[in-house]
């Protein structure tokens, strides 16, 4: 698609707006801090594929830094909610 | 119905060694995030506290920078990927180079907010002693401030390159190599501020 790293451009964005929103409102606890990682996870798999070019590499290759990702956010949210 | 078969680059773009660095790094900062969660974690009241001395605002508008820059590179890569003649690929750098001259700019706000936030932080008689936070908050932020003024300078050797018509649809390593290093400083800062700005 034409316009794929526009609308990537936009997505990433709006996550960082809500993110900020969040912590602005004071809403960044308890279940939200959940959704907030989350949409963390999609925001850096967003740039590893679209922006990196990792969409169309082997898939070991683009395994490499999405497994980083999960573990990384994985292990902040169990230590959150631990 | 047939089936599509989409084609798949056997190596990620850029230079081998430079994903090298980029495996190096992702650990390096993957261990120290798991050092401030967990640290978090045993003393939540004080990073909770130390916290409401940081500015979000700032580090909203580091984000905003680093992915806009990200997104300026993409563009400027797409552009000489697709340039195949000596009038294209002429004409393919000279565009290019203006988005990369975007990306070096966007590089050096990134570089001239974080030193207004850290002139801010060290004002109020904040350093590395203060608390752990602090430290997490100082060695962090400092250490990925280092990485975009080497990916800063990286952006302008490739915005001379393209001055120079140096790249085409045969030659994209290089443009290639230093994007993907820009994208990493995107993505770890993508973990980092909500990490240390936002979350409580």
């Amino acid at each position: 698609m034409k316009r794929t790293v526009e609308i990537v451009w936009i997505v990433l964005i709006a996550l960082t707006i809500f993110a900020y929103l969040l912590g602005k409102l004071h809403l960044a606890s308890g279940f939200m801090v959940g959704v907030l990682l989350f949409t963390t996870f999609i925001k850096g798999q967003l740039v590893i594929d679209y922006f990196m070019g990792m969409k169309n590499v082997s898939l070991k290759y683009r395994l490499i830094p999405t497994i980083w990702l999960v573990v990384v956010i994985s292990s902040i949210a169990v230590s959150y909610y631990l | 119905m047939a089936k599509s078969v989409t084609f798949k680059e056997p190596y990620p773009p850029g230079d081998f060694a430079i994903w090298l660095v980029i495996y190096i790094e992702l650990v390096t900062f993957g261990l120290m995030f798991l050092g401030y969660a967990f640290s978090r974690h045993a003393d939540v009241a004080l990073f909770n506290k130390s916290q409401l001395l940081l500015n979000q605002t700032s580090g909203f508008i580091d984000t905003l920078i680093l992915i806009t820059g990200s997104y300026l590179i993409v563009k400027a890569v797409n552009l000489v990927k697709n340039a195949k003649g000596e009038q294209s690929v002429k004409e393919a750098n000279q565009k290019a180079s203006k988005w990369i001259a975007a990306s070096v700019l966007f590089g050096c706000l990134f570089l001239v907010n974080k030193l207004l936030e850290f002139s801010d932080i060290f004002g109020q008689g904040i350093s590395l002693d203060t608390n752990k936070f602090f430290m997490f908050y100082l060695l962090l932020t400092m250490f990925h401030f280092m990485h975009v003024t080497l990916g800063t300078i990286i952006l302008f050797n490739i915005f001379r390159r393209t001055k120079a018509s140096a790249y085409s649809a045969e030659n994209t390593r290089g443009i290639e190599t230093g994007a993907v290093y820009w994208h990493l400083v995107d993505v770890l800062w993508i973990v980092l501020f909500p990490l240390i700005y936002i979350i409580r």
